[in-house]
């Protein structure tokens, strides 16, 4: 493909009429002429077909170019403090920057140990203690101590942002310990199940270098937001918020690195969805997200030079339905929503069949998932036989909507279409991701029923059905206002369970009551289409790092 | 002496104003009930999260006592933290002015270097098919979305031809910043490959801006032009046998120009209104995209600071044109 | 009536009014008629999954969308969107802003003042980023729309209507019929308002193109009208995910604004060269 740059010569002034002025000129008409020149020379070097000849030609990033990569990402990274920030769309500068005593790798997820080697629990399930290993440094060279550790703990909790909502219930602020430079206690006020899995979002920071930082109190939030005191893989090496960062490879980070490897990495903000396909194309980058329609994934795939890595992943594409709402509060009800709607025409032409269906309220390939839960199907006469058995008269519903996922926006329409077919009016509003979020956790105001996903914060079910339909969670997590005791009785009991087995088993019956509820308008599980240069090898993907771990990437 | 009462006057206009404008976007950003805050924590948070952070950012005060607060901020050039990027806002912007700035002043210079002759020639072969030609193609440019130009821009420049970069600033990271406008920092530097990048980049969204900003000099020129040509002055010359083209050039030029200073206020206010869109589609890293960030992550402030920021720049730069415009055409003073 | 006799035959001479009107004129019908007009009247809550983005045919003038609807269809009934944004926001900010200007305009005093004072703060801003404040904090939706442009618009008429009145006021047949002892109301009503009503008529044709154009931004933007409503500048903002294959997806919908903005824009121009006094002066000049 040939992609030239059209920019014709600059103008350069011409020479005016009289000698002498243009003996004046003549100098300067000939400096000019070359700069014109060079500059047009600049723009053809710049074109994409000239790159590959000119810089292999003898430019001196030739050699380096194969040891570098530059990663696409949709997503703005405006902070890189890894305690401020804790969506998915912003894990690459956790992931690489920063490290955790134990990380989720690859699918289906396993916690492998990271910066520590092992780890114990007590018997009565709240005190882990953790050994780091041995020889760890952060990358100004000072070691890692079990006292950055828990400092790092008590500045998630300090803070109060990011991921300190998955630590408020069961740690209090000042309770974790450095028994030795190399061994850290935490101490759980009560039980929790899951604190293992959380624990890879403990990502440890620099303590004294933080320290030196702080202003008023903030735990240095001001300046960690666009610096870094990390330890991890790669080292910060330059920062725009408007264009994203790059990192050095840590060649003494504690984990050995193998044979093959990338040397610097660039994460980079490329808003618009075309630029990140034809940057790919043309080989400006080696890999973007995977967030984009699949008809941009076939087009990928065609253009011959872009490998797309396909992988069920494990975020969930579902309708959050208000349970204490009238008419929704009423079974029937709902059971006639979820008839209505048209999962087929959704999952295979909307979504030309990029996405698995899942009828559960978690993703169907993680354990304590069902196997045997059928789920419901689009089937207007079954809505109607539902429908009629409905007391409370029909209203209006409101269907929310993200701005700007348009799946949301397709969803609401074709839901909008069945509902109408049951005679049940229903208007579609839209609100910014996070104003949606906010107004989902006031019970008043949530909409009767918006579209979400629900991604993996960690790789566990209580991740999904526990947070999503728990009594306990309700106005935070829960936004369905569902409360079932009966859920509550086995979620509870998965949340101190220490046995696996008993557990999966808790998770199943917990799933199958939610969907026999009809508790949710369940669709889809994503399927993750990663696409990269044929030359980049190594992406490792995981549903928590979405496969921005450069670490095991590397060019041949 | 009159013009300096015109300078004090105008600058004195300036503080009510811009305190006006200061109270107006508070209001319209803090009457509607919306929680902002939470909306901004995130999916996990827990109600204590959203209270403990309100708390710190004083939304927890009265509406009177987070105004003062706001104004005291805003004098010393702070326009808060963003709810979103938990930065302040001031660095955020500041960050950004030199792109969108590059970007208005090279369009600016590229749509009055078109506008003029254009506006010239129009008028002077006033009623013929060029003239015509010329009309529909500017009021052409006033009736445009330039999101929709921008977009049909890359649908065919970059997509299909490959001439373009569909997108951004420059290719990576650009110059190191030492004005922080990249055409001054590559030429500094010289680096010309990199200048030859981000003149590559500038083409699609300078010409999708000046496109509408032409047709206004294009209209304000012509008429400009009209009225001089027929104006005594130019009869008495002509009639003296000077040849037309000098005199077009000469005197008529001189109060079309004139008349385009006075309008570049108003012109500086359709790049200001373009850029939110065309830095969008573009991607290119300014504050009009910051403000659609900042509308998509529904940061209340950051919508604020982009509104009083520009309103200021707005309101500064139509006094310095007034002033100017004092300085060039002494009737006005009169 | 010598007058509007006059006019009439001057517009009808103007062929740029004339095209403008005749733009206005379809754009109006096939609001109204849309039902009828569409080839597929349901598709603006009804979809076809199996059909999405396909290319324009004999089915689908215009092709069709991301869920399978006819663009051709929709773009019909996103006019009737369109034009009751610009009908209700203009009027409105004309119902607002002519009175305030003929008060501030008629009266002197602290009040006129601090009219103008305010009028003149929310000229100091581009109306889009104000615009775009508002309709942020309320959320996206048509009425939403409708406020932001309102409250955004409003000073503009005021500060034209003030200053066509303070000239106005010291005309003779004003002074005149003021010695005679005729109330303030009267005056306005009565003298001020017929005489300045050109201008009146002038600017709200060339506001209504400016303001659809402002409209469609905010719908770009995600603030106007959400999903699946046919609203142009959202079916633009949606299309883009899908280029370069669905080219039709973006076109077509920006082609309707640019014809219906420079339907107004036409319109509105030949108005003033027929209207306005003195710019008819300069016309003749002209020749």
């Amino acid at each position: 493909m040939f992609t030239i740059y059209s920019l014709k010569h600059t103008q350069v002034a011409k020479p005016s009429d009289t000698n002498r002025e243009y003996e004046m000129m003549k100098d300067d008409v000939m400096r000019l002429r070359a700069q014109a020149n060079r500059v047009a020379t600049g723009c053809l070097r710049a074109g994409r077909a000239l790159v590959l000849g000119l810089v292999m030609l003898g430019s001196a990033t030739g050699t380096a170019l194969a040891d570098r990569a530059v990663i696409a990402i949709g997503n703005a990274f405006d902070n890189l403090d890894p305690h401020q920030v804790f969506d998915v769309g912003r894990v690459a500068s956790r992931l690489n920057l920063y490290d955790g005593l134990l990380r989720w790798e690859d699918n289906p997820p396993v916690l492998e140990p990271w910066l520590a080697e092992s780890y114990e629990i007590s018997e009565d399930g709240k005190t882990y203690t953790f050994t780091l290993r041995e020889g760890a440094i952060f990358h100004d060279g000072t070691p890692i101590t079990a006292e950055d550790v828990a400092w790092s703990m008590d500045r998630i909790l300090g803070i109060n942002k990011g991921a300190a909502s998955l630590f408020v219930d069961v740690i209090e602020p000042g309770s974790t310990r450095a028994l030795d430079a190399r061994t850290v206690q935490f101490n759980l006020s009560k039980p929790s199940a899951i604190f293992l899995a959380t624990v890879p979002e403990i990502h440890v920071v620099n303590m004294d270098l933080v320290k030196e930082h702080i202003v008023d109190d903030d735990w240095g939030q001001a300046w960690l937001s666009g610096h870094e005191a990390g330890s991890g893989s790669y080292a910060l090496k330059r920062y725009d918020p408007a264009i994203g960062f790059q990192g050095e490879r840590f060649a003494e980070h504690f984990i050995p690195w193998g044979e093959k490897y990338l040397d610097e990495v660039e994460f980079r903000y490329v808003m618009e969805l075309n630029s990140r396909i034809l940057g790919l194309i043309a080989g400006d980058f080696q890999v973007t997200d995977a967030y984009m329609p699949y008809d941009q994934i076939k087009r990928l795939e065609e253009s011959g030079t872009v490998d797309i890595n396909e992988q069920e992943s494990m975020r969930i594409f579902y309708g959050v339905i208000h349970n204490n709402r009238a008419p929704m509060n009423d079974i029937n009800f709902r059971k006639a929503i979820n008839y209505a709607f048209d999962y087929d025409s959704f999952i295979n032409d909307i979504n030309s069949g990029s996405v698995a269906r899942d009828p559960l309220p978690m993703p169907g390939n993680i354990w304590g998932a069902p196997s045997d839960v059928e789920g419901y199907s689009y089937d207007i006469e079954k809505a109607k036989e539902y429908m009629a058995k409905v007391e409370e008269p029909v209203r209006e519903l409101t269907i929310g909507t993200i701005t700007g996922y348009s799946t949301t926006e397709e969803a609401a329409a074709l839901l909008q279409a069945g509902l109408a077919e049951l005679g049940v009016p229903s208007k579609i509003v839209s609100d910014p991701f996070t104003v949606l979020n906010a107004r989902s956790m006031d019970e008043q105001n949530t909409y009767d029923i918006y579209f979400t996903w629900k991604s993996t914060y960690y790789a566990d079910p209580h991740n999904w059905v526990g947070e999503l339909y728990s009594s306990s969670t309700i106005g935070s997590r829960n936004n369905s206002y569902y409360s079932n005791p009966d859920v509550d009785k086995l979620l509870d009991r998965a949340l101190i369970s220490t046995s696996m087995e008993e557990r999966r088993g808790l998770y199943e019956d917990a799933a199958r009551m939610v969907v026999d509820d009809a508790a949710g308008l369940f669709i889809y599980n994503t399927k993750w289409f990663g696409p990269t240069s044929k030359d980049l090898k190594g992406q490792r993907f995981s549903p928590i790092g979405n496969g921005l771990e450069a670490r095991w990437m590397y060019r041949e | 002496m009159k013009l300096l009462v015109i300078l004090v006057n105008r600058l004195a206009w300036l503080i009510p104003t811009v305190f006006g404008l200061m109270a107006i976007t508070f209001a319209i950003t803090h009457i509607i009930p919306a929680d902002p805050v939470a909306a901004v924590i995130g999916e996990n948070a827990s109600p204590e999260q959203v209270a403990a952070l309100k708390e710190k950012l004083g939304l927890d005060k009265p509406l009177v006592e987070q105004f003062v607060i706001y104004l005291t901020g805003l004098l010393r050039g702070d326009f808060g933290i963003s709810l979103y990027t938990q930065r302040p806002i001031s660095e955020d912007l500041f960050a950004r002015v030199p792109a969108t700035i590059e970007l208005s002043v090279v369009t600016l210079f590229v749509a009055i270097a078109a506008g003029i002759p254009v506006g010239v020639i129009s008028a002077v072969h006033r009623n013929s098919l060029l003239d015509h030609a010329l009309r529909i193609f500017t009021v052409s440019g006033l009736a445009i979305a330039s999101f929709w130009l921008a977009i049909l821009f890359q649908l065919f420049f970059s997509m299909y031809l490959g001439w373009t970069p569909l997108q951004g600033r420059v290719d990576g990271w650009g110059p190191d910043p030492i004005t922080g406008f990249f055409i001054v920092d590559a030429l500094i530097i010289g680096d010309f490959e990199m200048l030859g990048d981000v003149l590559a980049h500038m083409v699609l969204p300078v010409l999708t801006m000046a496109y509408p900003a032409m047709a206004t000099i294009v209209r304000f020129t012509r008429a400009g032009v009209l009225e001089a040509i027929s104006s005594n002055f130019v009869m008495y010359e002509s009639a003296m046998g000077f040849p037309r083209r000098v005199i077009i050039w000469k005197y008529v030029l001189r109060s079309a120009l004139i008349g385009t200073v006075t309008q570049i206020g108003l012109i500086f206010g359709i790049l200001i209104a373009n850029s939110v869109v065309v830095e969008t589609v573009f991607d290119w890293p300014g504050i009009g995209r910051y403000a659609v960030d900042s509308i998509l992550n529904s940061d209340y402030n950051g919508v604020m600071g982009f509104a009083v920021f520009t309103g200021v720049i707005f309101i500064l730069i139509n006094a310095l044109v007034d002033i100017l415009h004092g300085l060039i055409d002494p009737r006005e003073t009169r | 009536m010598e007058t509007i006799r006059f006019i009439l035959r001057k517009f009808f001479e103007d062929k740029v009014a004339l095209v403008g009107l005749v733009i206005i004129t379809a754009l109006v019908l096939v609001a109204i008629f849309a039902g009828v007009l569409a080839t597929h009247p349901g598709d603006v809550s009804t979809f076809h999954p199996a059909d999405r983005l396909q290319g324009p045919s004999l089915a689908h003038f215009f092709g069709t969308d991301r869920m399978g609807s006819d663009i051709f269809s929709r773009i019909l009934f996103g006019a009737r969107i369109t034009i009751t944004i610009a009908v209700i926001s203009v009027g409105l900010s004309v119902l607002i802003g002519v009175p305030i200007g003929l008060l501030a305009g008629y009266y002197n005093g602290w009040f006129s003042d601090l009219l103008m004072r305010v009028s003149d703060i929310f000229l100091a801003v581009p109306q889009i980023v104000l615009a775009i404040a508002i309709a942020q904090t309320l959320g996206p939706a048509i009425e939403n729309v409708i406020l932001a442009l309102s409250l955004t618009y409003w000073p503009f008429w005021t500060r034209l209507v003030y200053a066509e009145t303070r000239a106005c006021k010291n005309e003779t047949f004003v002074e005149a019929s003021v010695a005679l002892g005729a109330s303030p109301f009267r005056v306005i009503v009565l003298h001020i308002l017929p005489n300045i009503s050109s201008g009146i008529i002038v600017r709200t044709t060339l506001g209504m193109g400016s303001t659809i154009l402002t409209a469609a931004v905010l719908g770009f933007l995600g603030l106007g009208p959400p999903a699946p409503s046919p609203e142009w500048g959202r079916t633009i903002a949606e299309s883009r995910q899908y280029l370069p294959n669905a080219w039709w997806y973006a076109t077509f919908p920006g082609l309707a604004i640019f014809m219906v903005v420079m339907g107004f824009n036409l319109l509105g121009d030949g108005l003033r060269d027929i209207l306005d006094p003195r710019i008819r002066r300069s016309k003749s000049n002209d020749r």
